[in-house]
């Protein structure tokens, strides 16, 4: 069996190629369109890497990051934020929250393969 | 990436996306033109340029990334203030975006890339818009990192991660698994010194250090990126295996940092003073921030990065404001609205066929869930109404010398939206009322020991199915005996009639009843309590007071949480249905045979007075052998309603009554039951007070005179 990642970003084509990608490489996927429903999706499932979004309605990804590691399930996940170049505040909000990996929005999926293969193996 | 399917798939909600987006910025651009100061739209058009070059990117689609990257840095200028909305930028900018679209519209196709047409088109439409661009620009120049030539066999890595980083999720083993992508890894020493002895060690502290020698070509920059996530807390050094020439890769990558351009564009440093406080930050600790390594070098004057700090603190926050709402076409949430009451309907035909009962709970459940699901895209927060009454309560207290504080509890409960939009108005009224009448002027609190400022509180809280917002003042509280007298002088009560506390403070809902010796122009505005409840029961709710003399009082307004679909009891007499609101039944009972004369029964040893809907309505034909009593309940009081037959609990879509009953009373709309037969839908309010009414006018003497 792969690893699960949990993928949580607003857009629906965001979700769609990292799906994409992730799943091409061996991972499986579970989605989320925002904190509030990621951390319904979660339920305490066996997940091995959060990626999330900052700017997303319902919960933003910095409450939820903070409220998932919060639960003992997800206290040792390691978590990827998708940030943009001016965010860098957010960025390190997110850091101080327990996110401490990012991947630069716009990204191509190669970036992001690479970004969860530092913290994970397939 | 490849294009599979799945590819294929995401790509078309991309193209979906980008269409919209398109959409947004040329309808953005045309409303700048006539208001180019509105800063909501520049922020709304700079949006859609940078999601659609960030979404674009995601595709590898470059030449949509690059030219959208010009038009975008455009647009962040206009949003910077450096750059005006002028007609002939918004003349310029128009047709980049017919180009975008153009270019979207070539990828739709299965063009990936840009055609030499294409590439003519946008390089003119990008010259066109290189005089608006302030200082020099490079036209394309998204940013690429430079490419950086090494001359080193390979890199000695010596790497003590934080103690923190198997806490934070990163695991060292993956990074030195990922460093072997790069290249050979030919050596790996573990320095263990720091680890403790037994009892001592904590299993979630990381202890270990690593020297790691890479064979490969990679650059610098490349090797130290593998550690990027852990950089901030963890000691590493990268140096090079062979001595030989190399340079420092860090000064060519400049980091792309939001203080820096601001400081940058605004003039206060240069480019090259920029590189060297970043070469001096990242030779200290990245934790440092570039505005204070500025400060430190007298690179730049503390009050100047102050305000670049400020001023990006207001963007992100403008960012994230603004980002929080999802706005949707009200009219096409009516409409589903609506599709999903002709499903109910249609639930109800089956519902009455009679057989394959499993199927039959399934299709029950599921348009249940379907009706939650469409409802709660309606469903708005009642907060911000709320919170516009702060400046109410601070105008009005201005006005009338008085103090108050307002508390606001429970904004997050959610209700209709057009609920929401119509309460607004009644609810304005009650907490005006209560500044006005309820809370005293802060000399008079004094002397009966409340503290001077009052208090106001706004509560709303879900209960039953209902939601129920309070008005809440510490103030007087209502006056019982001059409510009483003032009821029989406007002839509403009978001086003898006895009455309980909540029956009084009931008749200042009463239609031309006013307490306020003077009236003064902040509650007299025509409208009296009459019209708040009128407004309340038009919205199928109700209202009620709570008061304790001296103390305060509470007005509690209880609605549904929406106007489209109720859950009704449906009854029949003879031929016809009506549909009774369930919320308001209490219970059924059969009608106990006995003489036609009085109308009222005995309940369980109380008088139940109750209405011959046959009667009522006139309906033809004689009533059934068994007939039975719905027991409903109105501010209290129980009435029954007599009729033939109880049909069960029923999913009532309300459809309103034409314009022509308007003026009907007693009945609030009709729905359409599964066999096509129309329904009315009884009003409980009106009907049983007018039934009261009229038995009071049969049974009281007439007034002479």
């Amino acid at each position: 069996m792969g690893k699960t990642i949990l993928v949580v970003d607003d857009s629906a084509s965001v979700r769609q190629v990292v799906s994409i990608a992730l799943k091409g490489a061996g991972y499986d996927v579970l989605v989320g369109t925002d904190g509030k429903d990621a951390l319904a999706k979660l339920d305490g499932r066996r997940v091995h890497l959060i990626i999330s979004d900052v700017n997303m309605p319902n919960m933003d990804g910095i409450q939820f990051v903070t409220e998932a590691k919060k639960l003992a399930a997800y206290k040792f996940t390691p978590i990827i934020m998708l940030t943009t170049e001016s965010q860098e505040d957010k960025k390190r909000q997110a850091q101080a929250a327990g996110a401490k990996a990012w991947v630069t929005k716009p990204f191509q999926p190669e970036q992001m393969l690479a970004a969860v293969s530092k913290l994970i193996a397939p | 990436m490849s294009f599979s399917d799945d590819a294929a798939e995401a790509l078309d909600i991309f193209i979906t996306e980008a269409r919209e987006l398109l959409e947004a910025l040329e309808e953005g651009l045309l409303s700048l033109e006539s208001d180019p100061s509105d800063t909501e739209t520049v922020n709304a058009v700079f949006r859609s340029a940078h999601t659609l070059k960030g979404s674009a990117g995601l595709f590898g689609l470059n030449h949509l990334v690059s030219f959208t990257h010009v038009v975008e840095t455009l647009l962040g200028h206009v949003r910077e203030g450096e750059v005006r909305a002028t007609p002939e930028l918004i003349s310029a900018l128009l047709p980049c975006a017919d180009h975008i679209a153009q270019v979207v519209a070539g990828v739709a196709d299965g063009r990936l890339s840009a055609s030499a047409a294409e590439e003519a088109a946008g390089a003119a439409l990008l010259d066109r818009l290189a005089p608006f661009l302030p200082g020099a620009f490079h036209a394309a120049a998204a940013p690429v990192l430079p490419e950086a030539v090494v001359d080193a066999r390979g890199w000695r890595l010596q790497l003590r991660f934080g103690p923190d980083c198997l806490r934070n999720g990163m695991d060292p083993m993956s990074f030195l698994r990922y460093l072997g992508t790069l290249g050979t890894v030919d050596r790996v020493h573990v320095d263990d010194s720091a680890l403790p002895e037994g009892a001592d060690m904590d299993p979630e502290t990381s202890y270990l250090a690593f020297e790691v020698d890479l064979l490969t070509d990679a650059p610098k920059p490349e090797v130290e990126s593998v550690f990027e996530f852990v950089r901030d807390e963890s000691d590493i050094r990268i140096t090079p295996l062979a001595a030989s020439s190399y340079v420092d890769y860090i000064e060519a990558m400049p980091q792309r940092d939001r203080i820096g351009d601001v400081l940058l564009e605004s003039g206060a440093v240069t480019p090259s003073e920029i590189d060297q406080a970043l070469r001096i930050q990242r030779e200290r600790s990245l934790t440092v921030p570039i505005g204070q390594v500025l400060i430190e070098e007298g690179l730049a004057d503390p009050a100047v990065v102050e305000a670049a700090l400020t001023r990006q603190r207001k963007v992100a926050d403008s960012r994230s404001a603004d980002t929080q709402t999802i706005r949707i076409d009200a009219s096409r949430l009516d409409r589903l609205i609506d599709l999903v009451g002709e499903l109910v309907i249609a639930q109800a035909s089956t519902t009455m066929a009679g057989d394959g009962l499993e199927a039959q709970s399934e299709v029950t459940r599921l348009i249940d869930e379907v009706r939650h699901s469409a409802l709660s895209l309606r469903m708005v927060p009642i907060g911000m109404t709320l919170r516009r009454f702060e400046r109410v309560v601070r105008d009005v207290c201005v006005d009338l010398g008085k103090e108050v504080q307002l508390t606001i509890t429970g904004g997050d409960a959610e209700m209709d939206k057009a609920l929401v939009e119509r309460i607004s108005d009644p609810l304005l009224h009650l907490v005006r009322n209560s500044l006005d009448h309820g809370i005293e002027p802060p000399a008079e609190r004094v002397r009966c020991g409340k503290p001077a400022q009052g208090s106001l509180r706004l509560n709303a809280y879900h209960d039953a199915g209902n939601i129920v917002i309070e008005v809440a003042d510490d103030g007087r509280g209502l006056d019982r005996d001059k409510i009483l007298a003032k009821a029989v002088d406007r002839g509403l009560i009978s001086g003898s009639a006895s009455l309980s506390d909540a029956e009084i403070y009931d008749l200042i809902f009463e239609p031309g009843f006013s307490t306020a010796d003077a009236v003064s122009n902040l509650s007299g505005r025509g409208v009296g309590m009459d019209v708040v409840r009128r407004n309340v029961a038009a919205l199928r709710g109700s209202i009620e007071v709570e008061s304790v003399r001296g103390h305060g009082a509470v007005i509690r307004i209880r609605l549904p949480l929406t106007l489209a679909i109720i859950d009704g009891f449906l009854v029949g007499v003879g031929p016809s249905s009506f549909i009774v609101p369930l919320d308001r039944v209490t219970e059924c009972v059969e009608l106990p045979p006995g003489p036609r004369g009085r109308d009222c029964m005995n309940l369980r040893g109380e008088v139940l007075p109750f209405i011959r809907l046959r009667q009522l309505f006139g309906i033809p034909g004689e009533s059934a052998r068994r007939q039975n009593v719905v027991v409903v309940e109105q501010s209290g009081q129980r009435t029954g309603l007599v009729v033939d037959a109880l049909l069960g609990e029923f999913q009532t879509v309300i459809k309103p009554l034409g314009p022509l009953f308007s003026n009907l009373k007693c009945v609030s709309g009709s729905t359409i039951l599964g066999n096509g037969d129309v329904a009315l839908i009884l009003d409980v309010g009106p009907l049983v007070s007018e039934h009261t009414d009229h038995e009071r006018a049969r049974q009281a003497p007439i007034p002479v005179g």
